[in-house]
């Protein structure tokens, strides 16, 4: 490989990086936007916009639902998905890959089909408009990061560690309690949070099933999108890229620290 | 003796394997519940309507309009995978080469997309490309165009939507059989008098195609049943099956046809993975985060 191509590459390849993060931030100068209409660079600033968002209830009845359902939907991915990872450990690989692949399929199956099925299952059932049947939904697609990230930590840990603890008398319990969760709390750490960030984001299947009542902060925007183009939805994109990133530096963050002071345990 | 320790064990390992069901029941039971379950109903409504059994899957194959829907689908989803499998090549190959920060940066770069909501980042390629947005103005102001161009509700506004949203999944497989590469083998062909382009085509190619196959494949699936944004971006000339899926729920309410157009979507997608689905690490992909 010569030096010419890896200078075109390099060029070539800060270009798509920057196509993949600098459009992101185009909502961030549209929520400024003094004007009725969308403009970037806006041509008078104010927070006009922010104001009509604050003062709407409609705008925060969606956040607060969308806090609701991205808890529920960790929740019941970070405990199904954690016994499922250890479970997974246990038996022969071939088992291992069916059972695999039967977690992984939500990704696979195009959204669109599970979410009408989802809607027209869950509509007679009364779970269609509830922050339940939306969390239900997103833990679908939110389990395969926490299965196979915990899974990850698992298998980095010493097995000696366990050994030790059972042969020292440990119930299973108490071995998970105070030598497995602690050395896979990185890898629980980062699956929550990304089970989390799916539910929080989630268009698709939030926008079948949250009816009138369970409407996030997702559906708000696409439906604001689509009936009226203030910069008001400006707002409320940036609002919901800010709790993005704050999260994902979060993550990345308290991650590192994680790995850091497990890391002389682990492994 | 030894039989009073065979049946311990015995019950030891029965205890172990009631266990591991206990852990591994309750996910096998959403699992059923709430996904296979609702999609077996969905493949159940498929067969429904009273025009014969099979009447809503011959309607959508038979049909020249929904024919024309499904092919345009997949010509969309080639060319997205295509666009992005070139765009991540030489991309991954930089990032293969960085080290230290610069590398941590780049993916940072590189991860950071795939946390922000499909919606916002879609919503910011409709601030982009309108008729007065920032895109048509810069390229005005240099002098490309005199008059704005049309880059919204047609496929220019989805191609670009899409790539921008699906890139990353190109990208990380294709890294990933980068950095396994051993430069050994480079410097071998090199000191056996290759030429640079001859040691690319013969050595380093043929090593990293499997992850352009990985990426190549996971893009065009995921890309196949895509909704918010070509529903976003493009027009109603501009339908893909996701979009024809909802309309049959929303609007035209059939709901038989909507089930018998997902079977097919999912006919397709399992194709696919059954005749390439040995380059595909969904593992490794769902980890990456």
């Amino acid at each position: 490989m010569t030096e010419k191509s890896r200078v075109l590459s390099t060029i070539a390849g800060s270009i798509v990086l920057a196509f993949l993060v600098l459009p992101i931030f185009a909502v961030v100068p549209a929520s400024f936007n003094h004007a009725s209409f969308i403009r970037i660079p806006p041509e008078a600033m104010s927070l006009r916009w922010y104001e009509v968002f604050l003062n709407d209830s409609e705008w925060w009845k969606a956040l607060l639902a969308s806090f609701r359902v991205g808890l529920l939907a960790t929740t019941i991915s970070v405990v199904l998905g954690t016994a499922a990872a250890i479970g997974l450990e246990r038996v022969t690989p071939r088992i291992r890959a069916i059972l695999l692949g039967v977690v992984l399929s939500p990704l696979i199956v195009p959204v669109i089909m599970t979410s009408i099925a989802l809607y027209y299952i869950m509509r007679p059932l009364g779970l269609h408009g509830t922050i339940f049947g939306l969390a239900i939904g997103h833990s679908l697609l939110a389990l395969p990061f926490v299965v196979v990230n915990v899974g990850i930590s698992l298998r980095s840990i010493d097995p000696n560690c366990t050994r030790a603890a059972e042969g020292l008398g440990a119930s299973p319990l108490r071995v998970f309690r105070t030598v497995t969760l602690p050395l896979i709390l990185p890898g629980l750490a980062g699956g929550s949070a990304f089970a989390f960030i799916t539910s929080f984001d989630e268009v698709v299947v939030s926008i079948f099933l949250a009816g009138v009542q369970a409407k996030t902060l997702p559906v708000k925007i696409w439906e604001a999108i689509r009936v009226e183009f203030t910069p008001v939805t400006a707002v409320a994109s940036t609002v919901l890229l800010a709790i993005t990133l704050l999260l994902f530096f979060g993550v990345k963050v308290a991650g590192r620290r994680l790995a850091s002071e497990s890391a002389p345990h682990g492994r | 003796m030894g039989e009073v320790i065979a049946i311990r064990q015995l019950r030891i390992s029965s205890r172990a394997t009631m266990a591991t069901a206990a852990l591994l029941a309750p996910i096998l039971l959403f699992m059923g519940t709430c996904f296979i379950l609702p999609l077996v109903e969905l493949l159940r409504l498929s067969f429904t309507g009273g025009r014969g059994p099979l009447w809503a899957y011959r309607e959508i194959a038979e049909s020249e309009v929904y024919r024309r829907v499904f092919v345009n689908t997949l010509l969309l989803a080639l060319n997205v995978a295509i666009i992005a499998s070139l765009l991540a090549y030489p991309t991954a190959y930089m990032l293969s080469r960085l080290r230290g920060w610069t590398l941590s940066f780049a993916f940072w770069c590189l991860l950071f997309p795939l946390w922000i909501s499909v919606l916002v980042r879609t919503f910011a390629w409709i601030l982009l490309l309108e008729r007065n947005g920032p895109v048509n103005r810069t390229l005005s102001a240099v002098g490309i165009i005199d008059q704005p161009l049309s880059m919204l509700f047609n496929s220019t506004g989805v191609y670009i939507g899409m790539v921008h949203v699906l890139l990353p999944y190109a990208l990380l497989p294709i890294y990933t059989a980068m950095r396994n590469v051993d430069d050994r083998l480079l410097q071998a062909s090199d000191g056996l008098g290759a030429a640079p382009l001859q040691t690319f085509l013969r050595v380093y190619l043929p090593l990293t195609l499997p992850g352009v196959a990985a990426g190549f494949l996971l893009v065009f699936l995921l890309a196949l049943g895509f909704f918010v944004t070509p529903m976003m971006l493009g027009g109603m000339q501009n339908l893909t099956v996701a979009m024809l899926i909802d309309l049959f729920v929303t609007e035209r309410l059939v709901w038989p046809l909507a089930a018998a157009a997902s079977f097919w979507l999912l006919l397709i997608v399992l194709l696919l993975i059954a005749s390439a689905g040995r380059f595909l690490n969904l593992t490794q992909t769902v980890a990456a985060r």
